[in-house]
């Protein structure tokens, strides 16, 4: 376990239960940015988004078991507190305002469009790709609940579409993309 | 909710879009159902590539996480702080003490528990196969276990068709320069069973017919046979 830069995410969680500091620091280094990115784009905010990332890595180091290697990768657990976090905030009362200001500005420009956002080049292209493919419908329901922090119930009624109609297609908008990104041979990032 | 209802909110769930009655009911249905569980994975994991942006952590951040960080790691030292003192006074009465003491104890126990716990579910969850064999191994009733005591206890177990797991994470690391050695009693003679690294982990062996297990170091690369004190044994009943 000397050199942590060459270590398994998953030995890199064993050696953060045993309390070293630089197997965090490794994790932080390799899923930080993400962490980050995604903070950001749901909170919309630097500032509360920084805390999001600070509580996501000291939960790591507090309840490293919490993370079940079996289950998925280190990345998709962290950017799913992440997520899970970043919208409690957002669905607060105290930020509901900021977060109505927020959407305003984000249609006054450009929408919701992933396209605008800046790309890990390999992996980022062939996720586009397989978000274009999706109809329209799907995608923007994906959107809006993923990057926009909406429950279901929020997306229906900002698209004006059922209920039952939106959950559906989150589902199975989920499902084509993953169809698609196996195909271009993309799995997890590790 | 029906299982038809609950699997169509499989996807909103996974973006944690879901309202919080039917994110219990959906957490709740989970903890039965492994395909469930295994769609809200796959759900999650898409999520993570459109999430994938090629941007680097703040860097400033992380100083403000490190500064935050508990100094590590907790409790284990506090024995010795733990106010034993009142032992001295007269007026506390004996029985008081004594509870006192149970429960510093029991905290302390706790504790400890809690670590040791927490480092073998980690061990546990790296899903080396082979420490999959040894826990399966150890369930099972007709196999036998071995406690190698010495410094350290290390613990073996030896199935029916003879063949044995050695989990030797409780070893310390040696230098590069050193590697552990496991060895068999087969009759009057010592055999090499393997050369188990620096670090060891777990380990399968042949052991038939061995009646005694012993653990030495070495230089590394291992020895064909050894001059040295076990460093842990144990012999098969």
């Amino acid at each position: 376990m000397e050199d942590l830069a060459h270590a398994s995410d998953a030995a890199l969680v064993v050696a953060i239960g045993r309390w070293r500091q630089d197997a965090l620091a490794e994790a932080y280094r390799r899923h930080g940015g993400a962490v980050f990115g995604l903070a950001t784009r749901v909170v919309g905010d630097r500032t509360l988004a920084e805390e999001v990332v600070q509580e996501v890595f000291l939960r790591l180091w507090d309840t490293p078991d919490r993370f079940d290697p079996e289950r998925g990768s280190l990345r998709s657990y962290l950017l799913a507190q992440c997520h899970g976090r970043s919208v409690d905030l957002i669905r607060s009362e105290t930020s509901r305002r900021n977060r109505e200001e927020r959407e305003h500005r984000q249609r006054a420009e450009a929408g919701y469009d992933l396209e605008h956002e800046v790309w890990d080049l390999a992996v980022g292209d062939h996720v586009r790709d397989a978000m274009a493919t999706l109809p329209v419908e799907e995608r923007r329901a994906i959107e809006l609940a993923y990057f926009g922090g909406h429950s279901y119930r929020e997306v229906a009624a900002l698209l004006g579409e059922p209920e039952g109609t939106v959950k559906s297609r989150i589902r199975s908008g989920l499902q084509r993309l993953r169809g698609g990104l196996t195909k271009a041979g993309i799995g997890a990032p590790t | 909710m029906t299982h038809e209802q609950l699997i169509e909110l499989l996807g909103a769930y996974a973006l944690d879009a879901v309202d919080d009655d039917e994110r219990v009911a959906i957490e709740e249905h989970l903890r039965t159902c492994p395909r469930c569980r295994a769609e809200v994975q796959e759900h999650r994991e898409v999520a993570t590539l459109l999430a994938h942006s090629g941007a680097d952590a703040p860097v400033g951040l992380w100083d403000r996480i490190v500064g935050s960080l508990d100094a590590a790691p907790p409790p284990l030292e506090l024995a010795p702080v733990l106010p034993i003192a009142p032992v001295r006074r007269r007026w506390v009465p004996a029985a008081a003490v004594a509870v006192a003491a149970a429960l510093i104890v029991a905290v302390l126990g706790v504790d400890l528990h809690h670590q040791t716990r927490r480092i073998d579910r980690l061990q546990a969850a790296v899903a080396d196969p082979m420490a999959t064999a040894f826990d399966r191994a150890l369930d099972d009733p007709s196999s036998r276990v071995v406690t190698l005591s010495g410094a350290r206890d290390v613990r073996a177990v030896i199935t029916a068709k003879g063949i044995g797991y050695l989990r030797a994470t409780g070893l310390p690391r040696l230098g590069a320069d050193r590697t552990y050695q496991l060895w068999g009693k087969v009759g009057d003679q010592l055999v090499s069973l393997g050369v188990l690294g620096n670090e060891p982990t777990v380990v399968a062996f042949g052991a038939q017919s061995v009646t005694l297990l012993a653990i030495t170091t070495e230089l590394a690369g291992g020895v064909v046979s050894t001059q040295q004190q076990p460093l842990v044994s144990g012999t098969l009943s």
